[in-house]
């Protein structure tokens, strides 16, 4: 696994704050196929922000939404009008902060509808489907258990095992826009968790070198491009907001 | 038969079985009625091995199954049908991991994956084939690659029993091993079918401590220079290969576990630990965070070429492990010298839910590729039968410590039971 995250904390040695829009190839799973929000080939707006905390990092992402879609209903009211988008569906986005919940709470929750979660991975698709649908503006997810995300996102220093990072949640089942969180950046912190992952720190000879000499801390995230045109222009899947769409599971031309 | 040889083992044995089957669990029949036997003492190879067998006389589970037969229960009726790390198995068995080590790569690999798959025993496919042998996604005769031994398994696969269990190690890791298989087309019926694992190799019982070692001609060691580190210890060819062990501590098992749950849901969890001496710890953390099946591999198991040291000094011997670990709290597969009945009911009376054939797979392939492997495992679940019918017992989660003596630590059993 080779993430932008670790180049954008590359970048931080030479600027204090960095975005990039870029494309992104993943290998998927073949369940990824009808989840309606994966593709094999996707955009991301990368954000990284030396010395900032999860907390600045959700305020500029929560900016972004919400200033993206005043941009749209202000200024693409026609097209919005054609998809059959009401602007009615984000007003709750245009008037209140996004709702916070920790993954713990969203553990307890799900499981109080009766349903299977685990308290150590990721909300499951069809779960966070369940808690998007409930939602009628976006939330954030906080506190992931370690073990369910990547080497680079912080473990708490005060509570073991759960990190400093965010999932954004868009409302009426769209789901996740984004993941981002606080970053590990001292050199036997990202050894270790590189090998609690099940990574060899070999491969990452250029970047544990570069961490070794110092990099700052930071914060980021990144928001599916694909997946937030989704929600704000209402579309069944995330393929539809793509004009060369690559699907896993589904052959190209 | 290419002449593979397993000094200190009995590969004669194994190849009279491979070729003969159940016939060869008896004496000749030549000499049926005209010789006595039993006065020889056997030279027991370790604790294992000096244990014995012991039958009650009084039998009350042998008066339950008369009860449910309505008739008297004989070593045909004894149930070998067995869970082993999530599948189900036609018996305690399944085949373990041969590794990159030259005997493993040549067409014994696919004359094992045929056979196993057509018995319902599960196999595993050893770390580094895919650094090695390639995966093989794009060749249409993948042969020994991963790919070549997954569909060998799966077109030979028997309904509703066995499972294909991929190993990774540290270097594996780079490859990307488990990655690639849970999205390939050719894994997919097994994992749809809930026949797929993933086994974490966290050591071995060949050289507990150190990662794998082949010995690899200059050329070929060329094109893996990359990946692994190599070691001119017999001058400039052939050249050492050495795979790292991979750093653990409880914490780094712990997470690299709940890792493979998450991103690998749909394929069970097995964890196989070198015979240290914190195994009973190691295999606790390892069934905590969610391991299907834990593997512990006797220091005299492996079919890894090692250091001369390692083989004979270093690790605990099976049945060590088996007593530090006492009663599991998960599944536990033994490996280590197993090829008949006897050792194999042993690890299972002391807690193994299945025990491992490592070289005595490879020998009875070599034998004869057809139908070797067939031959050996038809004449252990013959020996099974009639052992655990003899302990009064029919099915194989009934047979428990109190079944063995161990003639150098008679109180083990009260530890056990």
């Amino acid at each position: 696994m080779t993430s932008a995250i670790l180049y954008k904390q590359a970048s931080l040695l030479a600027f204090d704050k960095i975005f990039c829009i870029a494309p992104n190839v993943r290998l998927e799973p073949l369940e990824t196929c009808n989840t309606n929000r994966h593709l094999a080939e996707f955009h991301q707006i990368d954000v990284e922000i030396s010395g900032a905390t999860r907390e600045d990092a959700m305020a500029v992402a929560e900016g972004i939404v919400v200033n993206a879609v005043r941009r749209v209903i202000a200024e693409r009211s026609a097209e919005l009008a054609a998809l059959g988008r009401s602007p009615e569906a984000f007003t709750e986005l245009l008037e209140w902060p996004f709702d916070r919940m920790t993954h713990a709470d969203a553990v307890a929750n799900l499981r109080g509808l009766g349903l299977e979660q685990s308290a150590d991975a990721e909300i499951d698709w069809r779960n966070e489907e369940i808690l998007s649908s409930k939602a009628s503006r976006p939330f954030f997810v906080t506190d992931y258990p370690k073990g369910s995300r990547g080497f680079y996102d912080r473990e708490s220093r005060t509570e073991a095992g759960r990190l400093r990072n965010f999932d954004l949640i868009a409302p009426e089942g769209y789901g996740e826009l984004t993941s981002g969180s606080e970053r590990e950046y001292e050199y036997a912190r990202i050894v270790t968790r590189m090998r609690e992952s099940g990574e060899n720190p070999a491969k990452y000879g250029w970047y544990l070198d570069m961490v070794r000499d110092g990099i700052p801390g930071s914060a980021g995230f990144g928001i599916g491009l694909e997946r937030l045109t989704r929600y704000v222009a209402g579309l069944t899947s995330v393929w539809q907001a793509s004009a060369y769409p690559k699907i896993p599971g589904v052959v190209s031309a | 038969m290419t002449g593979l040889r397993a000094p200190g083992f009995d590969a004669r044995a194994v190849r009279d079985r491979a070729l003969r089957g159940t016939a060869a669990v008896f004496p000749d029949t030549a000499d049926y009625g005209r010789t006595l036997y039993g006065a020889g003492l056997p030279v027991p190879g370790d604790a294992l091995d000096a244990a014995r067998l012991v039958p009650p006389v009084f039998m009350p589970r042998r008066l339950e199954k008369l009860i449910e037969l309505g008739r008297e229960p004989l070593h045909t009726d004894v149930d070998l049908t067995a869970t082993v790390g999530g599948f189900r198995a036609a018996l305690p068995v399944y085949l373990s991991a041969f590794g990159s080590t030259q005997v493993a790569s040549a067409d014994l690999g696919l004359a094992v994956s045929r056979q196993a798959a057509g018995l319902g025993l599960p196999m595993v496919i050893g770390e580094n084939v895919v650094p090695v042998n390639g995966y093989g996604r794009l060749d249409p005769d993948a042969g020994s690659s991963l790919v070549g031994r997954i569909r060998a398994y799966a077109d030979h696969a028997v309904d509703g029993f066995g499972g294909v269990v991929v190993q990774q190690s540290t270097e594996d890791a780079d490859a990307e091993v488990w990655n690639l298989v849970y999205s390939d087309p050719s894994a997919l019926p097994l994992l749809e079918s809930g026949r797929l694992a993933f086994e974490l190799k966290v050591g071995q019982g060949a050289k507990p401590g150190l990662g794998g070692m082949t010995v690899l001609s200059a050329e070929a060691a060329a094109l893996l220079g990359g990946q692994f580190a190599l070691d001119p210890v017999f001058g400039d060819d052939p050249v050492l290969r050495c795979a790292s062990p991979g750093t653990f501590t409880d914490e780094i098992l712990r997470q690299q576990i709940r890792f493979m749950r998450n991103n690998f849901p749909r394929a069970r969890v097995w964890v196989k630990l070198h015979p240290g001496r914190d195994v009973a710890d190691a295999a606790g953390v390892a069934w905590a965070a969610g391991a299907d099946a834990v593997t512990v591999d006797g220091a005299e198991g492996g079919t890894g070429w090692a250091p001369v040291p390692f083989l004979d000094h270093v690790g605990l011997p099976l049945a060590e492990c088996l007593r530090r670990i006492g009663r599991p709290a998960g599944d536990l597969l033994a490996t280590g010298r197993i090829w008949e009945g006897t050792r194999a009911l042993k690890c299972l009376a002391l807690g193994a839910s299945a025990v491992g054939l490592g070289r005595a797979a490879l020998l009875a392939a070599d034998a004869d590729p057809g139908l070797g492997l067939v031959r050996l495992v038809e004449a252990l679940a013959l020996e099974l039968r009639l052992l655990i019918s003899a302990l009064g017992k029919y099915s194989v989660p009934d047979v428990g410590p109190e079944d063995v003596w161990t003639p150098t630590a008679p109180e083990r059993q009260e530890h056990l039971v």
